[in-house]
């Protein structure tokens, strides 16, 4: 097709973009990652009351293969580590990570030699949230903003 | 603050079987005594006590770093008895460069895995222990974490991370 | 008298339509970057162990396979179930000595104990 020869800001690339990205972002499956307390939360989210469905992450995936979301969900020890990172190496593309309470992004109340301080030292981590834990209101507001970031994203044609 | 009868007798008994070895006895909390004794005896007056005194029930054995530059280590043994109600917690110091005890699983089973955290927070080698190897760090890990010289956040490198390029690298 | 069909041939080709538009966008659509890690067989984090192909007891097998013959007497009562109260007792005693056919199969299963769980190991040394 002569579409993909002019890869520029043609109208059928942003439609199909905007189409593409609008179906991602609005069936984006989480796979809980939760390893400690944050966990909780993460269930209440996905509770009737803060109900996570209603955006779209219908179903938490216990798998890797079968979500696009790890909602990091806890203090990661660095012998978890490596679980994580193969865990997240296993999810296939496009994938995102949201890491959710103050462990999870920094380390929290956990300044000790086992536990790493911050999963973005091992993980690229795309939206971080503050709270400990944070209610499942702030983990609507970090789905949020992945769906906006994944509206946001370049050319599905390049993406290959 | 004075110990109370039970206590006094199985002290006195120690005492009486382990002449100058029962070094220090110190009531704590109005529930408990905590006796310090010499090194030498330490697995001998836990059989005494295991038998005797029907203290079958380990709850913990712990250790500490006095930073102390003699004696540096103790290692406490926290015992229960069932059938008198009695609770003790006997302990040991231990110097730097000898830390060697001998190990109470023959008498209880539980004592295992708790001298396997001593020995991965400390380094106090327990012989005749059936699997020393370190319990909560990797078993390559170099240094015994609960030792005051180590700092609170690690020594960078000693832990390793996992790859983050797992298309270059082989692990 | 083939138009009746026509429904079905219609759903038929629409669920393989969808089926068909789903993996074509997907393939077209998709990001490909495969890597060692992530083609590799997921077993919670860790390095997998062992053989995915596992020997499982053979109860399994057995049960499967009376299902499958009590199903399909089943499927013969069915019919003449619907139809009990018009067919009378000549079929009625067909249908009994059927059954008690099937029946002395079972009985005959039963004893010769497939239907037990807990099988006996036969005495072949275990590869593990």
């Amino acid at each position: 097709m002569g579409l993909e020869s002019a890869l520029g800001e043609g109208f059928l690339t942003t439609k199909l973009d905007a189409v593409v990205n609008w179906s991602r972002a609005n069936a984006v499956w989480p796979m809980p990652m939760g390893l400690a307390c944050c966990a909780i939360e993460m269930m209440a989210f996905a509770g009737p009351k803060y109900d996570a469905s209603r955006f779209g992450s219908e179903v938490m995936r216990f798998s890797p293969r079968q979500s696009d979301l790890m909602i990091v969900a806890g203090w990661c020890t660095y012998k978890m580590s490596h679980a994580i990172r193969r865990v997240w190496d296993q999810m296939p593309d496009p994938k995102w990570c949201v890491a959710m309470g103050a462990c999870a992004s920094t380390g929290g109340m956990h300044r000790s030699y086992g536990v790493v301080q911050g999963c973005d030292n091992f993980l690229p981590v795309d939206a971080y949230i503050s709270g400990c834990p944070p209610r499942p209101d702030s983990l609507l507001n970090a789905l949020i903003k992945i769906q906006d970031k994944i509206k946001k994203e370049h050319t599905v044609l390049l993406d290959k | 603050m004075n110990i109370s009868e039970p206590h006094q007798a199985i002290i006195n008994d120690l005492q009486q079987k382990y002449p100058d070895k029962v070094l220090d006895v110190k009531e704590h909390a109005g529930a408990t005594v905590i006796v310090r004794v010499n090194r030498d005896v330490v697995h001998d007056v836990l059989e005494t006590l295991y038998n005797d005194h029907h203290f079958i029930y380990l709850l913990q054995v712990f250790g500490t770093d006095r930073f102390t530059s003699e004696n540096r280590f103790e290692v406490i043994y926290h015992i229960f008895s069932l059938r008198d109600q009695v609770r003790i917690f006997v302990k040991t110091w231990l110097e730097e460069d000898n830390l060697v005890l001998p190990t109470t699983t023959d008498l209880w089973k539980a004592a295992n895995w708790q001298e396997r955290e001593v020995y991965d927070m400390f380094g106090v080698q327990f012989t005749g222990h059936p699997d020393l190897r370190r319990m909560f760090m990797p078993e390559d890990f170099e240094y015994y974490p609960l030792r005051k010289e180590f700092p609170p956040l690690g020594i960078p490198g000693s832990i390793q991370l996992p790859s983050t390029t797992p298309d270059t690298e082989e692990d | 008298m083939l138009e009746e069909y026509l429904p079905i041939l219609v759903l038929v080709s629409v669920a393989i339509i969808v089926a068909l538009v789903f993996l074509l966008l997907s393939i077209f659509l998709g990001p490909k970057r495969p890597n060692k890690w992530k083609l590799s067989p997921y077993e919670s984090g860790m390095d997998p162990i062992g053989q995915a192909r596992e020997r499982y007891s053979v109860s399994f097998y057995m049960i499967a396979m009376e299902f499958i013959v009590f199903d399909l007497e089943v499927v013969f009562l069915y019919p003449w179930a619907v139809r009990f109260t018009q067919l009378g007792w000549g079929t009625f005693a067909a249908m009994m000595i059927f059954l008690v056919i099937l029946l002395i199969g079972l009985i005959y299963t039963f004893k010769k104990g497939t239907l037990d769980w807990d099988a006996k190991p036969l005495n072949k040394p275990f590869k593990s």
